[in-house]
């Protein structure tokens, strides 16, 4: 076999790689976009449904409780 | 930063004193099993023949010719100064996990396996032996990293990624230290005498800079399996020693005014959004990258029940059970690569010392990215998140969000950093399908 360059193989391989990271994050990154626009405009999430006013206190208190745990857990995360 | 340097200081100082250690024969020995008949001993020869089982024996008088648990020669100093260095080297993993903090859920494991791989006489690493059986039931067949990313994919919320996906070339550009290490180290092999690394040795070495250790060892055994010890060691210690090795670039690299910029809310994501995502990833890796798909493959199936939301079930079981059990069989057998025999090679002082270059060129490479879309994006990127773009989720973020908080005691950066920090898993992956399509 003969001599192989070292050097030149790594440059090529660098080249490569690179080349195809950058490529494959920059596709994710269009089809990500493009996706959330198809998304966010055919299929937007349903605003959350009103609760009725009678049960009012308790479901405001649920609703504290759920966001300070969530607040809580993100800190914490 | 003191300890690291110590740690460093340290080994090289074992290295410097074994360099002259002879390699290993692979002579196997020729012992025919034949069993013994019993015979009568007396009370002094049942004692002696006893101590002779000892390890103490097996300290104090190494024998020429002894084989391990692979049947191979061991020198002289293997069997003895070796064994004594490896033991104390593990002494010194558990003190970095439990006094100062560093990854202790791998290093305690891969500690006590290299404790138990330096036992004189018993074998545990050999066929039969329980870490040898448990080595060659999940790493030699690459099974556990392949599990550890399913887990890691159960585990991982890529919203943040979603909701800024921009943020995704920062993964991107930490890659850098993979191949900036590699053609270094090809150099090198190439032009000095220092060492002599294959392209493929050169290659699982660089993946290193990935600070991902499933992915580590999943290239190691199929590039470069001698080197594997090292090359997982290395790995796990880097992403342990994240909080000491990056913030010093970071502030290099970053004015204060920079590291003050606060970056706009993240957008909301929603559920469909998530949903689809693993299955993007997996056809774009499935198009682009097939040699990647094991990793991607296990990542967005992780990832996916995850998103789900209908299974709950099997994700719990994924971000805890099943990946704290591989955790510890995973940590186990690649300690068994801490056997002096193996380690106290002149390669592994290289390998930590390329393993170190590429982790930080892949963190300088990161944030000077970040700087660079600072400048020509309409919102404003705080250069520190560009470090998290080499994988170790979610320790570099954090290193991004206090350092973030040092220059600013209100900016928080997690979920801005989590966006890169997560792309440089799929990132690390990809590159190491490069690899090894290259090597096909």
């Amino acid at each position: 076999m003969e001599e192989v360059n070292l050097v030149s193989e790594g440059l090529k391989f660098m080249v490569l790689g690179m080349g195809t990271v950058f490529m494959f994050l920059i596709l994710m990154v269009v089809i990500l976009n493009f996706q959330a626009k198809i998304i966010n405009k055919y299929f937007p999430e349903k605003p959350k449904a009103v609760k009725s006013p009678s049960k009012k206190k308790s479901v405001n208190d649920d609703e504290v409780v759920a966001a300070i745990t969530a607040a809580i857990m993100k800190f914490r995360s | 930063m003191k300890k690291l340097l110590l740690v460093i200081a340290s080994l090289t100082f074992i290295f410097s004193l074994n360099l002259s250690a002879t390699p290993h024969s692979s002579e196997a020995p020729q012992a025919p099993v034949v069993e013994k008949e019993y015979e009568s001993k007396t009370m002094g020869e049942l004692i002696v023949s006893f101590y002779e089982t000892t390890g103490l024996n097996a300290f104090l008088n190494p024998k020429e010719g002894a084989t391990n648990a692979h049947g191979e020669e061991l020198t002289i100093f293997q069997q003895t100064g070796g064994r004594i260095m490896m033991i104390l080297i593990t002494l010194l993993l558990f003190y970095l996990a439990i006094a100062k903090g560093f990854e202790p859920l791998l290093l305690i494991p891969i500690g006590f396996g290299g404790l138990l791989a330096n036992i004189p006489l018993a074998n545990i690493i050999g066929p039969g032996g329980f870490i040898g059986e448990l080595y060659n039931a999940g790493i030699a067949n690459e099974l556990f990293p392949i599990l550890i990313f399913m887990g890691v994919g159960a585990m991982t919320d890529f919203g943040p990624l979603l909701a800024n996906p921009k943020t995704a070339l920062l993964g991107a550009a930490a890659q850098f230290g993979i191949f900036g290490t590699l053609v270094g180290a090809v150099a090198l092999s190439q032009y000095t005498d220092i060492f002599s690394f294959t392209l493929q040795q050169a290659s699982a070495i660089s993946i290193i800079g990935g600070a991902d250790g499933p992915t580590s060892i999943f290239i190691a055994n199929k590039l470069a399996p001698d080197l594997m010890g090292a090359i997982a060691v290395a790995a796990y210690s880097y992403m342990a020693l994240v909080p000491i090795i990056q913030p010093p670039i970071m502030r290099a690299l970053t004015t204060v005014k920079e590291r003050k910029i606060r970056m706009s809310q993240l957008r909301h994501v929603t559920q469909l959004e998530k949903i689809i995502f693993p299955l993007t990833i997996l056809m774009l890796s499935l198009l682009i990258l097939p040699e990647s798909s094991p990793l991607i493959g296990a990542l967005t199936f992780g990832n996916f029940i995850r998103e789900s939301k209908v299974a709950e079930r099997l994700n719990d079981v994924m971000q805890n059970a099943m990946i704290n059990m591989v955790t510890i069989f995973l940590g186990l057998a690649v300690g068994s690569k801490l056997a002096a025999e193996k380690f106290l090679v002149p390669e592994t002082l290289a390998i930590i010392a390329l393993g170190l270059i590429a982790f930080s060129v892949g963190t300088a490479t990161g944030v000077l990215m970040a700087k660079l879309m600072n400048k020509f994006s309409k919102h404003p990127v705080n250069p520190l998140i560009g470090s998290a773009g080499v994988s170790a989720v979610p320790m570099a973020a954090r290193v991004s969000n206090s350092e973030g908080m040092k220059a600013d005691r209100t900016n928080m950066l997690l979920m801005h950093a989590m966006g890169p920090n997560v792309a440089g898993v799929i990132g690390s992956a990809v590159a190491a399908g490069v690899l090894l399509s290259i090597f096909k």
